[in-house]
């Protein structure tokens, strides 16, 4: 299998001598354009696009079309190209998604093509690529769609070979006669003489292949985006180049919340490669010959703004704090926190920070705006919102707008965010040419969003044998998901799914009570790997290590002790008991050295881990080793579900020793990396995963739920390791010491 | 030198890159090798990600030395021989260290993985078996956002095996 660009860029001639007037490389012809010639679609009629309206209730994804037309395009040369609603952005998607669509098909590896849909092309995915659901949603849609075509294919070849469908065999992307296996024909043949009047999407679904008969799902096959991403021929949004194009950047405010009082482009208009300078209010842009100019030209924009009130550090906290009005209770059990009234009942309270998503490719498009359309090329966990945003600014129909996507510097959550679009599509419009966008890391950091800050009160009480009786949990954050949905929206939940997220107290303990208020702040947060997750399960898991410690129970058999009853319990348990073997729990470790132990459940994955910590004279904090292991159900490929947790860890990892954005004199104080290290190979773990598979043949997420254990197994190694107990993110030596 | 481009309209600078000859404009010599690669002559996998220096995806080679894009003056690599990821591969014959990466499946996003892999070619062209201490230090001012990071070790150890 291989993985088809979305648009094919040619390289610069052997000896080209470069001149301004003559830019030599575009994109839009190559491979794909001649691809497509060959390929018959194979839906004739071509059918309706259906669009699925699972958006609209908000709920995650559940009912892609089944429809091979929208998936599938057969070409005369029998290659089957696999147009995925999904984005790549390193988590290995479109190669598990190629190997699901591989095996019902009965077709070679080597057959399968995949790409990514645009807005204009293959199944509708209004959701976008998020929430670690991209697998699970797709298991069934997808396989149905595959065996529907495979079935499609046995019968129209059949007819072809003039025997019954039962006397032939599919296999390896050919229709032959069972009993005489050189009568036969390939996909490509089928296709080119299909009739359009029986080739028929059946009403019926075609039976799926038992999982004896799967060759692909369950192995680890080489990724398919690999080899385009050593050689530096992948192609990101930032990378995006047409005919006639012109780089822009728009002017931004350092200050939180800053609006624009005044400003001077007549210096800026003269700095060299400008072409023109575009002021639509508050909207001041430039627009050069190179990326370079236009940041140059940007630089000398004399801008004044006004800020309300210089931000600061402790007032963003104070903000983002526990109690008073709105909080939203979301999980009572048994009388709730009301047993907490008597007794002797044990807290204790934990912070996270702001954090940057880092992603190393910065937003970016490139916009080709025309009368009464517009394409985009951007690097996007959503095209189709993409699309919607890019409508509304323009005041364009959607459909009048085609959003095409590339490869993805990273998403970690903030390419969703529709701002730099938005800008090149300004400022094409405004131009009549096409212009690219791409962020400095500056504008990354003050000008996109943030994972939010939140605040924890834990409230326990032990009973007389030493099992937790009552526990609540109060939980305050930024926006995650409020600022994305519509405020009637938000209104109706009253409290951020997305901030909540992992909020939840799973353990069987007869009284619980969970509630959380979400904070409005002068700087925009939003969606980061996991949402909620890793800050909620910091705090529950280091408050039941606590627990734990209050019982002198070991924090293991403490968690084996509270484990609910039935599927859920049992699948808890096992991940428990397997990392507890793996990491040789409680074993020997070299002097200094100590482990912590956290458990975590997310869409239905369950990732318990076991940190391996050290803590020098400094106060410098090493995390030598991480065990994980993840039950999330059937896995499509090992290697690449390894290498998402592998991932999930080291970000983790960052998050529990380094990574913290701060306010200070009303504006973020990092705006590039020396304000805000990120974690480097040198201090990376070595990081353990095993898998285990909950035993219901159904995949479940994989990309975030791995993210949740790792602070606070680190927080509990240093506690036993140190005797000191640390309730706020990054672990820091002033914090730890 | 600025009085240059009056009497010579079409100055140019020359630079050799991946053993081709390329002519660009020798107005201001002092912008980003970078975007000189990437907006005017087209190659786009050496990578932005900070433009101060610190992150690494922009790395280059020049006169065989891994060399950061972003803060290198155009003027500083005239005539000299630079090696871009498009050209560190043998015609159809990876790298070592390409082929390594694939290997162990290193890259997850690859923004990062053209700096990353310059850096270890030319690491290993310095040091063809350096110890684990070394290629730690010699890895560790790539950032990987990722966290793609034992695999790239493994990669690096695999190469450095390979070659010996």
């Amino acid at each position: 299998m291989t993985e088809q660009k979305s648009q094919k860029k040619a390289k610069p001639a052997r000896r080209w001598r470069w001149r301004p007037s003559r830019r030599g490389f575009l994109i839009g012809t190559g491979i794909l354009a001649g691809g497509l010639a060959l390929g018959v679609p194979i839906g004739l009629p071509i059918l309706r696009r259906e669009v699925a309206g699972f958006f609209d209730s908000g709920a995650l994804p559940s009912n892609y079309p089944t429809d091979p037309a929208l998936w599938f395009t057969v070409t005369a040369d029998n290659r089957v190209r696999l147009i995925l609603p999904k984005m790549e952005m390193g988590q290995g998607i479109h190669t598990a998604l190629g190997q699901i669509a591989a095996d019902e098909l009965s077709i070679a590896w080597e057959q399968l093509e995949v790409m990514a849909a645009g807005t204009n092309e293959g199944p509708v995915d209004a959701f976008g690529t998020f929430g670690s659901t991209s697998v699970a949603s797709s298991w069934e849609p997808l396989r149905q769609a595959a065996a529907t075509l495979r079935e499609m294919l046995r019968a129209e070849g059949a007819t072809q070979l003039g025997v019954a469908p039962m006397a032939v065999t599919v296999a390896e992307g050919m229709v032959f006669v069972t009993a005489e296996s050189a009568r036969r024909r390939t996909f490509g043949d089928i296709i080119v003489d299909a009739d359009a009047e029986r080739w028929q999407t059946p009403e019926e679904p075609a039976p799926l292949l038992s999982d004896n008969a799967l060759r692909f799902v369950g192995r680890s096959l080489p990724r398919v985006d690999i080899p385009l991403k050593v050689t530096g021929q992948a192609d990101y949004g930032y990378d995006m180049r047409v005919p006639g194009m012109r780089y822009g950047a728009v002017l931004k405010p350092i200050q939180l919340a800053a609006t624009l009082d005044s400003v001077d482009t007549s210096e800026a208009a003269r700095s060299p490669g400008v072409q023109q300078i575009v002021v639509d209010g508050d909207f001041v842009g430039v627009v050069a010959d190179t990326r370079w100019h236009a940041w140059q030209a940007r630089n000398r924009i004399d801008a004044h703004w006004k800020a309300p009130r210089l931000w600061t550090q402790a007032q963003i906290d104070e903000t983002v704090s526990v109690g008073g009005r709105g909080g939203i209770t979301i999980q009572v059990e048994g009388d709730g926190s009301s047993p907490l009234r008597s007794g002797d009942v044990f807290s204790a309270e934990y912070r996270t920070p702001c954090a940057f998503h880092a992603t190393l490719e910065p937003q970016a498009a490139l916009a080709d705006v025309r009368t009464d359309s517009a394409t985009i090329w951007t690097s996007t966990q959503g095209p189709h919102v993409i699309r919607g945003a890019i409508a509304a600014a323009l005041e364009l129909k959607p459909e009048q707008v085609e959003v095409i996507p590339t490869y993805l510097g990273a998403g970690l959550g903030c390419k969703i965010d529709s701002k730099a679009a938005i800008e090149a599509a300004r400022l094409s419009q405004a131009v009549g040419a096409p212009v690219h966008v791409g962020w400095n890391r500056a504008e990354e950091m003050r000008n996109g969003y943030l994972r939010p800050p939140t605040h924890h009160r834990l409230r326990a009480r032990l009973d007389d044998a030493g099992r937790i009786e009552v526990m609540e949990h109060l939980q305050a954050s930024g926006q995650v998901a409020f600022g994305f949905i519509p405020d009637v929206m938000a209104a109706v939940l009253g409290a951020d799914f997305g901030a909540w997220r992992g909020a939840m107290i799973q353990y069987a303990i007869p009284h619980r009570h969970v509630r959380t208020w979400v904070r409005t702040l002068p700087l925009d947060t939003g969606w980061w790997r996991g949402l909620g997750l890793l800050a909620n399960t910091f705090a529950l898991e280091s408050f039941m290590d606590e627990m734990a410690a209050v019982a002198g129970a070991d924090p293991l058999a403490f968690r084996l002790d509270h484990l609910p009853s039935g599927d859920k319990g049992r699948r808890f348990r096992a991940v428990l008991e397997a990392v507890a073997e793996q990491a040789n729990w409680r074993g020997i470790l070299p002097s200094g050295h100590a482990q912590g132990i956290a458990v975590s459940e997310d869409v239905d994955t369950i990732v318990a881990q076991v940190a391996e910590v050290s803590m020098n004279e400094g106060g410098q904090l090493r995390v030598h080793r991480v065990d994980a292991v993840m039950d999330c159900g059937r896995v499509i490929n090992p290697d690449g579900a390894v290498a998402q947790v592998q991932g999930a860890v080291m970000l983790g990892v960052g998050s529990a020793l380094l990574e913290e954005a701060q306010v200070a004199d009303g504006k973020l104080v990092s705006a590039n990396f020396d304000r805000y290290p990120l974690l480097t190979l040198a201090d990376a773990p070595y990081v353990e995963v095993g898998l285990l598979e909950a035993g219901d043949g159904k995949p479940r997420g994989v990309g975030e739920p791995p993210i949740g254990p790792v602070a606070a197994a680190i927080a509990n190694g240093l506690a036993t390791a140190t005797g000191k107990r640390v309730r706020q993110m990054p672990f820091t030596p002033e914090r730890v010491t | 030198m600025p009085n240059d481009s009056i009497y010579f309209e079409e100055a140019q600078l020359n630079l050799l890159i991946n053993d081709e000859q390329f002519q660009v404009d020798d107005a201001e010599p002092n912008r980003p090798l970078l975007w000189v690669l990437r907006d005017e002559l087209g190659l786009t996998g050496t990578r932005f990600g900070c433009g101060v220096g610190i992150c690494g995806a922009c790395t280059v080679h020049v006169d065989g030395v891994a060399l950061r894009t972003c803060i290198t003056p155009l003027a500083a690599v005239v005539d000299r021989p630079i090696r871009t990821i498009e050209g560190l591969a043998d015609g159809d014959n990876l790298h070592p260290v390409q082929q390594a990466f694939i290997d162990l499946q290193a890259p997850q996003c690859g923004w990062c993985m053209s700096g990353q892999i310059m850096t270890a070619a030319a690491l290993l062209a310095q040091n063809p078996s350096p110890t684990a201490e070394e290629i730690h230090i010699g890895m560790d001012r790539n950032y990987c956002r990722c966290g793609c990071y034992a695999r790239i070790y493994a990669a690096v150890e695999k190469a450095a095996q390979g070659q010996a």
